[in-house]
This record gives structure tokens, C-alpha cells and sequence, in this order.
């Protein structure tokens, strides 16, 4: 039996926005599976509506076999969920905010202490257990709000960017003890901007981009199916060059053979070929007959940044959302 | 039942928050207070006026009202907060029962108006003020005011529930206070009324909760002013309890 089975899946908001638009996927029983996309994909909409939160338009949802809507109470009990910002309750300590979880998830007494006592030590917080959570840096918010979702041990854990916003090291925590949970046998469902670690531990993933999946298959399958290296050319104009130079930039590889792709990134000029390396020379020679200065040139492995560049033609950048996203939430609670 | 122990987990949340921020606990009393102390002393004369009584006596009712009035409308502003945070969102992810968020916040307002009103009443014994009931009427009073603050929650949390906004709830809560207060029976006899007024007072609900309170702390049980009252109580609690999980059905859903 499959932990998450989606058909044809369909959300549009009260405004018209379609957020989601007929997505089929499977997530299967004890899977990491990683669910990818840029901003606004539709990624949220889709957690939410498979952890009983938001209704659907149309289509079906099956979540450890139960039917979302109408096993809603049954499924709650079978899963854990992390939303993308942070929620915990900032009056309460570390420790109360986890009981009062485990209360509401009919956990009691000395085994909810326990659970308690355990996944304090697990993410770090035993020292800060009873300190007021206001007073956590954002890294223990987001790790409290982590074991928040694991205190009835769910099978199935939904995670929307649990590590975004920690430092490199709670991140590289965090990614090992999900990495420990699916050994254990739990299901995890998770969005993420950190393409590496997907690479590493998601078994298989999907790539949804406005509301559709373009992509999914394993890390492997998906890399190999670029069937190409990876070439990024950066001229001299800038980093990208005016329009008039790539487009001229581009006409002269057009005119290579070998070449199987030509992308557009914010980087420059990506080419993908088989056997990239020995694409270079002709393509600096080519270059410099057309009179264009190149800045750099290099040749990659693909990577699962390739993957989602290829299928959404933007790349993912980590660091950029970090950003965006801290002063998004500085200005709303301004407000 | 699950429904009476998540209700139990979630009113020893909303407690803890309380205790944790005793700012919202004596926010809402500071304005009593000062009725209680200082606008008593400064319309003392009216007691000659209602035939030779305490003014402060005569007030307490309606002061222990006006404090559940206005500290009910913290109800909604409280929800407003866990709707925003998403942490309403982060308990409808758990099996808990949907009815006990709604009871849980309820019963903590009841909790909190009950804990205040003691705290007038205290204060007001300094002063000297002593229910004719002694400690049974203590008893009622506190629960009929309780009971009130309930009834009140009710339009403050469904008027969160409907505009998410705290701002919004706080200045309806601000714009109805005093007109309700003031034409009512709360701080004046109606026999000094003038006559439209006294036909408003007669139609206003704190003009009936007042009128009972008072009569325990000044006359004995009247029974019927005392039922009368919670009569009043219930309709305005079953209209403001049934907007209220009108608006949070949708919320939820
Ligand atoms: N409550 C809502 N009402 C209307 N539109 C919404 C609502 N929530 C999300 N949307 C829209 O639906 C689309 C998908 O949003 P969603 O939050 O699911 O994206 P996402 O993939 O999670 O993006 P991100 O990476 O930025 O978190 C966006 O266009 C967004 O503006
Ligand atoms: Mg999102």
C-alpha cells in the first residue's frame, strides 16, 4: 500500500489562482521522496491539502490508504506535518509546547515524558527544555517546531522546508536524523531548496512547476536522463551579456554539432552535450572567430541542479530565498 | 472523551499565556479600578440623589460589568494571534477535537473574568462594600458575571474569527463600551435617567445583568431580576456562540 497516492489532484483558491493543476503522483510506504519546484509551484498547496488542511478542488488522495477527507481524523493520527513557517507557541517552553502535542495527540503521562525527554536530546534543546521558546534563536524555533511533529510518532512525516534558514551545521543535524526516522521505517514527504541532500537521501522525487509535475524518478534517473554534460560559458559583458551578444553567443553554438541543449540561467550560457570536455576547444575557437569575449568556461558532471534548470528553466538558490523570505516575515509582522 | 481532555489541554494553554503575560490580566482591570476609586468619589453626590445611599455601593455592579465587557473582547484578539501565527492551523493538523479550541478559549475566558471580578469585589470590600448576601451572593455574583463575560466572548471571537484582525475587534470593542455602559443601568438609577434613555436602559442586556447583581449586593435575592437576568444572558450567549462557530466552521474548513 502506497503512504501517499495522488490523482489528478486539483486546487484552485477561492480567487481563481490554480495552485494546483491535475497532479498524479505515489509516494511509497517507508520512501524519502522529495517534492520539488521554485516559488509559487504549488508545493504548500499540495502539503496542505494531503495533511487535512486544505479542502480540494477535485481529484483523489489517499494518505496511508485512508481517503483524505473523508478518513480526515484517521489520517491525522498517521501523520506528522511541518509548516513552512515556523509555528510554536512563543509563551509556552520548549518542553510544554511538546506535551501539549503529544496531549492533543492523546499521548499521556510518563510515556509522553519520555517521548518528551527524548526528542529534547535528539534536537538539541535538552539545556533550553524549560526557557520560554520566545527566547530560542530561529534554528531552535525551527527544530522545536520539528519534534513537535514526531511526538506520536507519525508513519508519515510532510516537512515544507524544515531545514530553510538553519545554519549549514543544524542543517546537516537535521537531514542526518530524518535520514535516521526513514531508516526506521517513516515515510518522509519533503520540499526543500537543498538539492544535494535530495541527491544524497531522497529515494525518488517530483518536480512540480505552476502546478504541474514536469519531472519525477529517482535522483539517478533524472540526472542520467540529461544524457549530457554540463557546459557554463559566462562573457565577458557582465556575467550574462547584453541581449544582442548571447543571442549572438548563442547563434555560434548553434552552429557546433554535439550540442543537445542551450539554456538560458542567471548565470550565462548553459550547454549540455555528450562528452562535454571535448566540446571546449571548439567552442572557445568558435568564440574568438566570432569576436566574443568569454570570461569563463566550465564543464560539469549534471547534477540535480541541471534537472531542475532543465524543467523549470530557473535554478534553485538557497541562500536567495533564505533572504527574501526573513524580511517577508519581518514586514508582515510589522504590519 | 477526547473532547473533554483536549478542552482541558487547551484552557491550561490559554492559562499559561495568561500567567506568563499578567500585562492582559491587569490591562482590562485598570480602567475598573479607577472607577471603582476615583469616578465613585467624584459622583458621590448621586447617592443623596437616590435617597441617601453609598454611591460606591450602588456602582460596583456596574463596574464589575463593564470590566467582563471589555475584557471579553481579548477573546477575539487572541484568536486572531493563533490564526496568524498558524498555529490554529498547527492544531487542526492533530487528531484533537475541533469543538475543544472553541472551549478551551472559552473556558479560560470564563476563568479570567471570574478571577478579575474576585479581585474588584476585594477591593471594593476595602471600601466598603459588602453584599447583604455574604458569601452565597458572592458566589452568584461572580457566576452571573462569568457567565456574561461568556456571552460577550462570543461577538469578540466571532468578529476575529471574521476579520482576522485584531485591530478591528478592539475598536468595535472600544466604539460599544460606553454608549452600552452608559445606557444602562450600570452607574446610574434609572429614576435619574432621562426618559429615552430609561427606555433603552430598560432594552439593554447590561442593564439586566446589573440590576441582578446589584439587587445581591444591596437588597437580598431577588429572584426574579436574578433569573430575568440569565434569561437575557443565555439569548445573547446562544446568538454570539452560534456566530461564533458559524465563523469558525469556516475557518476550519
Ligand atoms: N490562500 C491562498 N489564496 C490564493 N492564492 C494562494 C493562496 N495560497 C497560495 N496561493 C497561490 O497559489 C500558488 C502556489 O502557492 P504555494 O504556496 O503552494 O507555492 P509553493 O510551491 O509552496 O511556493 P514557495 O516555494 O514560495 O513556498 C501561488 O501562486 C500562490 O500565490
Ligand atoms: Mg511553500
Amino acid at each position: 500500500m502506497p503512504a501517499v497516492q495522488v490523482e489528478n489532484l486539483v486546487k484552485t483558491y477561492g480567487d481563481g489562482t490554480q495552485a494546483v493543476k491535475g497532479i498524479s503522483f505515489k509516494v511509497d510506504d517507508g520512501e524519502f521522496f522529495g517534492f520539488l519546484g521554485p516559488n509559487g509551484a504549488g508545493k504548500s498547496t499540495t502539503i496542505k491539502i494531503l495533511t487535512t488542511l486544505l479542502r480540494k478542488t477535485s481529484g483523489s488522495a489517499n494518505v496511508a490508504g485512508l481517503e483524505i477527507e473523508h478518513d480526515a481524523q484517521k489520517v491525522r493520527k498517521l501523520i506528522g506535518v511541518q509548516m513552512q513557517d515556523t509555528v510554536i507557541d512563543e509563551d509556552l517552553t520548549g518542553r510544554e509546547n511538546l506535551e501539549l502535542q503529544g496531549h492533543l495527540q492523546q499521548m499521556h503521562g510518563e510515556e509522553l515524558k519520555e517521548r518528551v525527554n527524548e526528542l529534547l536530546k535528539v534536537v538539541d534543546l535538552g539545556d533550553a527544555a524549560d526557557k520560554r521558546s520566545a527566547y530560542y534563536s530561529g534554528g531552535m524555533k525551527k527544530r522545536l517546531d520539528l519534534a513537535s511533529t514526531l511526538v506520536h510518532r507519525p508513519k508519515i512525516l510532510f516537512l515544507d522546508e524544515p531545514t530553510t534558514g538553519l545554519d549549514p551545521q543544524s542543517r546537516a543535524q537535521v537531514w542526518s536524523y530524518l535520514k535516521g526516522l526513514n531508516q526506521t521505517g517513516m515515510t518522509i514527504f519533503i520540499t526543500t531548496q537543498y538539492l544535494e541532500e535530495v541527491d544524497r537521501l531522497c529515494r525518488r522525487l517530483a518536480i512540480l512547476d505552476h502546478g504541474e509535475i514536469v519531472a519525477q524518478g529517482s535522483p539517478s534517473e533524472l540526472k542520467s536522463e540529461i544524457g549530457a554534460d554540463r557546459i557554463t560559458l559566462a562573457l565577458e559583458n557582465g556575467n550574462t551579456g547584453t541581449g544582442s551578444l548571447k543571442d549572438k553567443a548563442k547563434q555560434v553554438l548553434g552552429g557546433l554539432g554535439g550540442i543537445t541543449e542551450i539554456v538560458d540561467s542567471d548565470e550565462g550560457i548553459v550547454v549540455y552535450a555528450k562528452n562535454g570536455g571535448f566540446l571546449v576547444p571548439d567552442i572557445v575557437r568558435a568564440f574568438d572567430t566570432a569576436e566574443i569575449k568569454l570570461s569563463s568556461i566550465g564543464v560539469s558532471s549534471p547534477t540535480l541542479d541541471d534537472v531542475f534548470l532543465k524543467h523549470t528553466g530557473r535554478r534553485i538558490r538557497p541562500e536567495e530565498i533564505d533572504k527574501s523570505r526573513a524580511s517577508g516575515m519581518f514586514g508582515r509582522r510589522r504590519r | 472523551m477526547s473532547l473533554a481532555s483536549d478542552s482541558y489541554y487547551m484552557f491550561l494553554r490559554w492559562m499559561k499565556k495568561l500567567v506568563r503575560n499578567p500585562i492582559l490580566l491587569f490591562f482590562s482591570l485598570f480602567q475598573p479600578i479607577i472607577f471603582l476609586v476615583l469616578f465613585t468619589q467624584l459622583f458621590s453626590s448621586f447617592g443623596l440623589l437616590l435617597g441617601g445611599i453609598n454611591y460606591t455601593i450602588f456602582a460596583t455592579a456596574g463596574i464589575v460589568l463593564q470590566n467582563a465587557f471589555s475584557s471579553a473582547f481579548q477573546s477575539g484578539t487572541a484568536v486572531v494571534d493563533d490564526i496568524k501565527s498558524g498555529f490554529l492551523t498547527k492544531m487542526l493538523a492533530t487528531p484533537a477535537s475541533r469543538a475543544s479550541i472553541l472551549l478551551g478559549r472559552l473556558l479560560s475566558d470564563a476563568f479570567r473574568v471570574f478571577a478579575q471580578s474576585l479581585i474588584i469585589l476585594v477591593l471594593a470590600y476595602g471600601l466598603g462594600v459588602f453584599p447583604v448576601t455574604g458569601f452565597i451572593g458572592y458566589v452568584l455574583i461572580l457566576f452571573t458575571v462569568a457567565f456574561f463575560g461568556l456571552a460577550w466572548s462570543g461577538i469578540s471571537l466571532a468578529l476575529g474569527l471574521r476579520t482576522k484582525s485584531a485591530e478591528t475587534v478592539f475598536g468595535i470593542a472600544g466604539t460599544l463600551t460606553f454608549p452600552l455602559l452608559f445606557m444602562s443601568t450600570a452607574l446610574m438609577d434609572k429614576r435619574l435617567m432621562p426618559e429615552w434613555m430609561k427606555s433603552v436602559s430598560a432594552y439593554n442586556p447590561i442593564s439586566f445583568a446589573v440590576n441582578a447583581i446589584r439587587d445581591l449586593i444591596m437588597i437580598g435575592y431577588n429572584w426574579n431580576s436574578f433569573l430575568l437576568s440569565f434569561g437575557v444572558i443565555s439569548l445573547i450567549a446562544i446568538l454570539t456562540m452560534g456566530a461564533t462557530i458559524y465563523e469558525f466552521r469556516k475557518v476550519v474548513s
